[in-house]
């Protein structure tokens, strides 16, 4: 049950039903005990509200932003770069062609199941031998490139989520 | 001085890599982020480590802001973990009798007492003073509502609990506030008797 004080607070705030607010209007007006803690409570709701805030140092946003610099920080909607996510995107796909064209290019279809198909590559064109590709230097740097970027692309999603998790 | 911009503006042009702008948010609303701070730090470079460090976050994650609550709430409610994170954080660092906020609390004591002059001393200092005594929570609630222009909505939203538990808690703290000043008062008239 609601004590006089905590219905006179509701009233001052204005949390209490409209029915309510009437109510204690009406008991404010003719009950003494009413009136007296009425006034009492309006006296320290406007002696609270008029603490004071507390000052900062006056080098205050200064430090701000200079921790913002010192550490690089840019909103995280600014890091998300259209032109990188397509770099990326076309890499992997451009990548995934190359392996693509390698794999079928040797590939032996047996049995007579395109035995009415006769298809013959041009003289002219000479396919790289898969074991040539594999073994070449072009293709383990290739390799170690996207090792070192998937290691990237994860270090950088750790930082986001660590960063996400901190805020 | 500070921009007549909105928050809302002001979020828009910092994302559009504006800092400026940011610095302007932060003049906006860095004496009451230091204020809440304080009701926990109870000192002022501690206050203004966790303040500061609120800012930064705020600005790292200033894009998931989605501007369905006021920024200020927003900005409150990681004021808000961060001041417990600490406090947490000073608990299991100290744990005992001797905590640093015992001793800060202690010592506005005595100062208050060496100035030992009623009329010296304005109301909002006992008020003050009355409010350095709260519990965290209290004080935060009080600070808030009182200068956060926070609704209990939103009060509730940025402590993480029902509306109904800060209505109760608002109430609360108003009585232990009210004591506490009452209080104060009385020992500082009877150590001029």
């Amino acid at each position: 049950m609601n004590t006089i004080e905590e219905k006179l607070w509701n009233y001052i705030d204005g949390t209490c039903t409209p029915a309510e607010q009437e109510a204690i209007a009406r008991l404010i007006e003719t009950d003494e005990v009413y009136k007296q803690k009425y006034t009492e409570l309006l006296v320290l709701n406007q002696e609270f509200a008029s603490m004071e805030l507390d000052e900062p140092s006056m080098a205050f946003s200064y430090n701000v932003m200079e921790a913002i610099r010192a550490e690089q920080l840019v909103p995280l909607k600014s890091t998300i770069n259209k032109k990188i996510i397509l770099s990326i995107a076309a890499f992997f796909v451009l990548s995934i062609l190359a392996l693509l064209i390698v794999i079928l290019s040797n590939v032996k279809i047996s049995g007579n199941l395109f035995s009415g198909l006769d298809v013959k590559l041009p003289a002219s064109l000479k396919l790289p031998s898969a074991s040539s590709i594999f073994n070449s230097t072009l293709m383990k740097s290739f390799f170690v490139f996207d090792v070192i970027l998937a290691l990237f692309l994860t270090d950088s999603y750790l930082r986001r989520k660590k960063a996400a998790k901190e805020a | 001085m500070q921009s007549k911009l909105s928050d809302i503006e002001l979020i828009e042009q910092t994302l559009a890599g504006n800092q400026f702008a940011y610095a302007d948010l932060v003049k906006r609303h860095q004496r009451f982020v230091f204020t809440l701070a304080m009701r926990f730090a109870k000192g002022r470079e501690d206050a203004e480590e966790i303040a500061q460090d609120c800012f930064v976050k705020a600005y790292r994650s200033l894009a998931s802001f989605q501007g369905q609550s006021k920024f200020s709430t927003w900005l409150y409610s990681i004021v808000y973990t961060t001041a417990m994170t600490f406090l947490r954080k000073k608990r299991v660092d100290t744990d005992s009798i001797d905590d640093e906020g015992t001793f800060v609390q202690v010592e506005s004591h005595e100062s208050a007492y060496d100035t030992n002059n009623v009329e010296n001393k304005s109301r909002s200092y006992y008020l003050n003073q009355a409010i350095e005594q709260l519990l965290p929570d209290d004080a935060t609630i009080i600070t808030m509502f009182y200068k956060g222009e926070q609704s209990l909505e939103e009060i509730a939203q940025t402590m993480g609990i029902e509306t109904n538990t800060v209505k109760v808690k608002l109430f609360r703290a108003r009585q232990r506030l009210k004591e506490k000043l009452e209080r104060n008062l009385k020992h500082e008239v009877k150590e001029l008797i």
